[in-house]
Parts: structure tokens; C-alpha cells; sequence
């Protein structure tokens, strides 16, 4: 695979048509939040039905009937809820519709290996096996079998052949790196008008601007003037360089943006492949 | 070498429109193509080609890395609706021809994993067995297991008889009782398997040895024949149940210990695959035990009649689990 994949969070799966497609693996913080989620409302659930029948129970009593059968039967009731939220809630959503509300919630989904929706038995024996992820206690058993799978499986996940993945399904326009604020007059004056960038230059400029803002001004600018200067020369940049990371972002934006030169492929073919 | 790739821009403009349809299409359809009509599904299967090309010459070009995310997102979740769910699973091993194919799996892969099933056999009964000898013998052995303060009033119980049987409360309050937590150590008895079947193989000796402890202190009291009365109606599910989970964990935690040729993951997977029907068989058969435990073993039904009930029971259990489903 190329570069940009070596990242572990990430799996390859191989479709019927030889198309590799990459599933974005979650991390354990992201699961325990969705996990907490899904507590809260099979939990939450068996709370309001007991606060339903403790209330029932006492109308009951209030009419004369039998409170203490009435009562008994309501504890029966919720002894059987309360086996749901621990062994039905998780395997009958994920045998459903392959995710949980909680899941859902954080853009979460669980795939078998093979990238395929799972199923019946594997919603079952991944859910089945969550008690031996919660020993010894908190699900350290399973975050240890997360931490040595590469795959982030706790062993649930091992057993049914499983991986929880997370759906990027964020808007396209917000996603695509964009120029802000647009170029003023001065800087197109100053932009050649096309930039042939190659595309192992454009993928590395393009990592470093989603960055920018998260590294720290002083970092940014430094990073940036190191490459800038050669940069600006060789495309014909016509202009001083007062901000070396605003003038890459105008290089950047001319070569993948505007126009429609063709780019040559990467100078490091060799590598590359 | 020259290769010709549009600008990303150009390229997202000239693509755009399919992308957008294909993403109305998947999420029309969370659940399965059962809800879009034919005509969409018609629709579906080129898009998905086409996004699957897309990403291809997506990446060739080396366009950003936010585009080639969203790609790889879309078709991804394409392929999921597209290509369904495995094959491999449950269902296929059915017979569809059968009547009823899952009654006769069940007993059949308990036949298949005959060596497991002895085996949680002998770690759960000689453990009773013994719990049963030594606490009739010398009954305070039986506190060693079993807490004095749940022996004592388990015991007055047993020793009154069934004569004022259960309200219809208590039975609901107990098959309630009965199902959260004998069930969940069925499950759990099974999962708990993972970790080389020792944690299946501490639960069946753990808890033979608590009920056969029971037993003998409760007989060594003097009311041995009235918990065997109570027991004898639900026991052969319930006990059968708990060794059946044990021998699907033992199953499993052998597979871990000694893959044979294969790789071990894919051992596990295996052996987790064809012994889940019976932790699903065994937790049926715990709720069916549950349901008499509650509502026909503590009842004032007479005693001659609920032994033979029970054992009538025993041996339909033994016959299904040994003879249906025989080819």
C-alpha cells in the first residue's frame, strides 16, 4: 500500500472487485463512550420500568387488591429486564442492524474481518463473550486482548471475528482543505498563474495545512519557512514571503484547486509503488 | 513518465453528482436493499463501480487525504449494502429441508463436541458427588462452602414440606430469580471457556460442589427427600444446561490451547461458530427449567407424582439430546 496507510487505526479490506477500500478502526476511548451510552439507556430503561411498577403497586394497594403478589410479580419482571440489559440488549441491536443506539451515536459500527455486516452469530458470540472482557474488572481483560490485537478487537471481537469500525460521514465541502480567506488581489498578482506540484509535494503540504492551527504559531511558521523559500522560487512565486505558511497555503490552493493542469505523478516513482 | 489526472477539484466537480445519489441510496437503506425499490437497486450496482473506479483514481493521483477518506467511507459502506451479510453463518449449517432445523442442530452439536460434553460432565458431577458424600457424612464440611446462615433457613424450608405450595407471586418473583442468575452463569460459565476452558472448568466444579454440598447437609438433616423431589423436577434441564455451557467453554478454550494446523485465531473462530447453538440451546433449556423450578417443583403437587414427572422428564432430555436429528 502506499504512504498515508502505514497509520494502525486502519484496515484493508479487498472487495470482490479488487477495489481496496480502508475501514477507520476505533480506539477503545471512542468505544467506552458509545459502551457508556447504551448503559445509561438499557439501564435507564429498566429503572423507569421498576419506578412504573413501584407505582403500580402501590395504586394497587390503594384499591385494596393483593399488593404483595402484585409487588412480587413486578420484581420478577424486573430481575428478567435486568438479564436483558446485561446479555440481550447489545447482541439483539447488533444482530439487528449491526450497531447499538450508543454506537450509532458515536459513528460507530461493528464489520466482520472481512469488512461485511455481521450477523446473527457473530452479534451473538461477540456479546456473549463480553464477560470475559470485563474481568477482572472495567473490561481490563479486554483492553489488554485491544492493545495486543492489531486491530483493536477485544477478545469478543477475536472470537466472532469481528471489528468495531468508525463511519467518516462528515460533509464533503467541510472536509476539503479550503483557502481562508480567499486570496486578496496583491497575492494573485504575486501567484503564478498555474502550479504543477507533484503529488507526493501536494500530499505533504496538504498534511502540514490540516495541522495548522494545532501545532503552535511559532512551530508552524518554522516548519514552514524551511521548505518556502525553494518552493516559491522554483514555482515563480512573485512576491516577498512575509508568511511562509499562508504563502504554501496559496501555492497549495493554485495547484489542487484552481484550474485544470494535469500534475505529474510522483517524482519518487521508485518508492512510491 | 506522464500520467493525465484531473485537478481534485475538477475531478470532484465531474464526479460529484454520483457520489451524492450514491450516498441518498445508502442512507435510504440502513437496514438491508429490503426497503428500496428495484429500480434503485438497479441503480446501485453501477454507481458502486463507478465509486469503487473513483477511489482507485482517487488514489493513483494522490488527491488530499479528506477526499480519499470520504471515498473510501462511501464505498465501503456501498459494499456493505450491497454484498450483504456472511454466509458462513448460523443459518447455512441448517438443513432446510428439516422441519424444524434448529431443534435438530442443537442436539446434534452437542453430539459433535461428545468429548467436551463427557468432559464438563465429570467436572461438575464427581465434584457434586463428592460435595453430596462428604457433607452427609461430616455436615459441617458443607459450611466450608456454602455460608451456615443460607444452609440453616434453606434447610427448615425443605424440611416443611410442600403442603402450603407457592402464591402465584412468589412463583413469578422466583422464575424472575432463576432466570437473571442461572442463566447468567450458564453464559457465563461458556465465555469464561476463552481463557483455555480453566474459567468453565471452575464454574462446573464450583458449582457441583455447592449443590452436592446442599444436598448432602439438607439430607444429612433429615429432609433428603424432599429436595430430591424438588430438584428432580427441573434438575435434568438445569443441571444438563450448566454442563452443556461448560462443554461449549471447554470447547473453545481447547481450541485456543491446541489449534492443530490452523492458526489460532481462526481455531477459536471455528469452534465458537459451532458451538454457539449450544450456549443458545442451553440458555432455552435453563429458561424452560426456570419456569418449572418456579411454578411446579416448590408447588403442593404430591410427591409421587413429581418424581415420576421429573424423571419422565429426564429421560425425554437425555433421548433428544442423544438420538434427534440422527441421519
Amino acid at each position: 500500500m502506499s504512504e498515508g496507510v502505514l497509520i494502525d487505526t486502519v484496515v484493508s479490506i479487498e472487495t470482490p472487485e479488487h477495489i481496496v477500500f480502508q475501514h477507520r478502526v476505533a480506539g477503545p476511548a471512542r468505544r467506552a463512550m458509545a459502551h457508556l451510552v447504551d448503559l445509561v439507556l438499557c439501564y435507564g430503561a429498566v429503572f423507569v420500568v421498576g419506578v412504573l411498577i413501584a407505582i403500580a403497586a402501590l395504586g394497587a394497594s390503594s384499591i385494596g387488591a393483593a399488593i404483595d403478589d402484585a409487588l412480587k410479580l413486578g420484581v420478577g419482571l424486573l430481575l428478567v429486564l435486568l438479564f436483558a440489559a446485561q446479555w440481550v440488549w447489545f447482541a439483539a441491536w447488533e444482530s439487528l442492524r449491526g450497531d447499538t443506539p450508543g454506537k450509532r451515536a458515536f459513528g460507530l459500527r461493528v464489520v466482520t474481518t472481512t469488512g461485511r455486516p455481521i450477523g446473527f452469530t457473530q452479534a451473538a458470540l461477540r456479546n456473549l463473550l463480553r464477560a470475559a472482557d470485563l474481568l477482572p474488572s472495567a473490561y481490563l481483560a479486554g483492553v489488554v486482548a485491544m492493545a495486543i490485537s492489531p486491530r483493536f478487537q477485544r477478545i469478543g471481537d477475536l472470537v466472532a471475528g469481528t471489528l468495531v469500525v468508525a463511519d467518516a460521514r462528515v460533509a464533503r465541502s467541510q472536509q476539503r482543505f479550503a483557502l481562508w480567506p480567499p486570496p486578496y488581489p496583491h497575492e494573485l498578482a504575486a501567484l503564478p498563474t498555474e502550479v504543477v506540484l507533484d503529488a507526493d509535494e501536494r500530499s505533504a503540504i496538504e498534511l502540514f495545512l490540516r495541522r495548522v492551527g494545532a501545532l503552535g504559531v511559532a512551530r508552524e511558521q518554522e516548519l514552514a519557512s524551511m521548505i518556502v523559500e525553494s518552493f516559491a522560487r522554483r514555482h515563480g512565486f512573485q512576491g516577498p514571503i512575509l508568511d511562509p505558511v499562508r504563502t504554501l497555503a496559496l501555492l497549495y490552493d493554485r495547484a489542487a484547486n484552481t484550474g485544470r493542469v494535469d500534475a505529474p505523478p510522483s517524482s519518487r516513482t521508485g518508492l512510491a509503488a | 513518465m506522464k500520467t493525465s489526472a484531473p485537478k481534485e477539484s475538477a475531478f470532484v466537480e465531474r464526479r460529484r453528482g454520483d457520489w451524492d445519489e450514491l450516498e441518498a441510496l445508502i442512507h435510504r437503506a440502513p437496514r438491508g436493499l429490503k426497503k428500496i425499490e428495484p429500480l434503485a437497486i438497479a441503480r446501485l450496482s453501477p454507481l458502486y463501480r463507478d465509486v469503487c473506479a473513483d477511489l482507485a483514481r482517487a488514489r493513483a493521483a494522490k488527491y488530499s487525504a479528506p477526499l480519499l477518506e470520504y471515498l473510501d467511507t462511501l464505498t465501503a459502506s456501498a459494499h456493505a449494502l450491497l454484498y450483504g451479510r456472511p454466509t458462513r453463518a448460523l443459518a447455512t449449517r441448517l438443513d432446510k429441508t428439516e422441519r424444524l432445523p434448529v431443534l435438530a442442530a442443537f442436539p446434534r452439536a452437542v453430539r459433535r463436541r461428545w468429548r467436551a460434553v463427557l468432559l464438563a460432565s465429570a467436572l461438575f458431577f464427581v465434584p457434586m458427588l463428592i460435595g453430596v458424600l462428604v457433607s452427609t457424612l461430616d455436615p459441617t464440611f458443607a459450611f466450608k462452602i456454602v455460608p451456615q446462615a443460607m444452609l440453616e433457613p434453606l434447610t427448615e424450608a425443605y424440611a416443611k414440606g410442600f403442603a402450603d405450595g407457592r402464591t402465584s407471586g412468589d412463583g413469578a418473583l422466583m422464575a424472575g430469580f432463576y432466570i437473571n442468575n442461572n442463566v447468567g452463569i450458564a453464559l457465563r460459565c461458556f465465555a469464561l471457556g476463552i481463557f483455555g476452558g480453566l474459567g468453565s472448568a471452575i464454574y462446573l466444579v464450583h458449582n457441583g460442589l455447592s449443590i452436592g454440598a446442599i444436598l448432602g447437609y439438607v439430607a444429612s438433616q433429615g429432609a433428603g427427600g424432599n429436595i430430591v423431589t424438588f430438584i428432580v423436577g427441573h434438575g435434568s434441564l438445569e443441571l444438563g444446561a450448566i454442563v452443556l455451557a461448560g462443554g461449549a467453554g471447554l470447547s473453545i478454550g481447547w481450541s485456543v490451547v491446541a489449534p492443530g494446523d490452523k492458526r489460532r485465531v481462526d481455531a477459536l473462530q471455528d469452534a465458537a461458530r459451532d458451538v454457539v447453538v449450544i450456549v443458545l440451546g442451553a440458555a432455552v433449556m435453563l429458561l424452560m427449567a426456570a419456569a418449572i423450578e418456579a411454578f411446579w417443583s416448590g408447588s403442593s403437587v404430591p410427591t409421587a407424582i413429581k418424581r415420576s414427572v421429573g424423571g419422565a422428564l429426564a429421560v425425554l432430555v437425555l433421548a433428544y439430546l442423544g438420538l434427534a436429528g440422527r441421519r
